[in-house]
């Protein structure tokens, strides 16, 4: 043990009271008034901020997921597309993406989200998922089962 | 920063003002679309803590339709704080002493209740008929689909139209048409 003081070195002999109390004074440093000071009232709000600390690992995940999911969906608005048969043309088409790449990409890429859209948008309508109106627009459009399809043996 | 990145900043942040025709619409379903404008839930750089959202600008208020008999059984409750202040005001009541109230407040009972919702509701302005200020409309530059068509009233077309259009059967002679 290496005792950058006199002080320490004395407290360091009897109970470790100091060093255990000095561990929950360390957590509520943060906080104001007699939390922070008096170790009763400190130790109930750092108990009380270690659970909130725990769910918030849960509710964290959770939150960037919303986050996540909203953005893709406005996105996916502004090209027509509906969520569900965005995400569901993705998997057909063996586009392994999760909700932060498609976020950022709808984001920061908004040209390669639109090619997402469309192989997804090309995909739902090949596999029967949409009925659209206006699916000539896809033409120019090709997705791997395109290709696999037109070359199996009938 | 360059100076092209500078303005793709200043285009991809800037309040864009919506228009929305309230006329014959549902004001609870049309409350979801400018919600979403209003809070810029539309946009994919949305994020609760960045001010993304858009103003938007309803006209014809007066005209929304309510669905089935809601303007006779929808109840606003209002209440002073003191002992029986307690008021419940009819749909219709309301939208007669202020015809910007019932969408207003659908709008507002649409988003969460939080610190922002008092901010958001301040970017919506509402007219009840389409005379809108000139400073207002200039800044005008979009307008957002409506959620349905507006029906057009029998009385509304052209007599000669009604009188033409095909019909099967004629009324029997006798027959008295209320």
């Amino acid at each position: 043990m290496v005792f950058t003081s006199v002080v320490n070195f004395v407290r360091s002999r009897g109970p470790d009271e100091f060093w255990r109390k000095r561990k929950v004074f360390r957590l509520a440093a943060a906080f104001q008034g007699r939390k922070r000071n008096c170790y009763s009232i400190a130790i109930r709000y750092v108990h009380r901020a270690l659970v909130y600390a725990t769910k918030g690992r849960k509710l964290k995940k959770i939150d960037m997921k919303n986050l996540f999911e909203t953005r893709v969906q406005a996105a996916c608005e502004q090209h027509n597309v509906g969520y569900a048969t965005f995400r569901e043309g993705l998997v057909r088409s063996d586009i392994m993406l999760n909700r932060k790449t498609l976020a950022d990409l709808a984001c920061w890429e908004p040209y390669t989200f639109k090619a997402l859209t469309d192989i997804a948008q090309r995909k739902a309508v090949d596999d029967g998922l949409l009925d659209l109106k206006n699916a000539d627009s896809l033409d120019s459009t090709i997705t791997r089962g395109i290709i696999t399809d037109s070359v199996k043996p009938k | 920063m360059s100076a092209l990145k500078r303005v793709q900043q200043w285009a991809t942040f800037a309040r864009i003002w919506h228009l929305y025709d309230a006329a014959w619409q549902n004001p609870f379903d049309s409350a979801q679309v400018i919600k979403k404008h209003l809070m810029g839930l539309h946009k994919p750089i949305y994020h609760t803590m960045s001010q993304c959202g858009d103003v938007v600008v309803v006209i014809n208020s007066a005209d929304i339709a309510l669905p089935g008999d809601e303007w006779k059984k929808r109840v606003y409750f209002h209440h002073t704080g003191y002992p029986g202040g307690a008021s419940w005001t009819l749909a219709w009541e309301l939208h007669e002493k202020d015809p910007t109230m019932v969408l207003k407040k659908a709008v507002y009972n649409s988003m969460d209740g939080n610190i922002q919702r008092r901010y958001t509701m301040q970017r919506l302005l509402i007219f009840p008929d389409s005379n809108v200020p000139k400073d207002i409309l200039e800044n005008i530059s979009n307008q957002l689909r409506p959620l349905r068509k507006v029906p057009k009233r029998l009385d509304h077309y052209p007599e000669k139209e009604v009188k033409e259009f095909p019909k099967i059967i004629d009324y029997p002679k006798d027959y008295i048409v209320k």
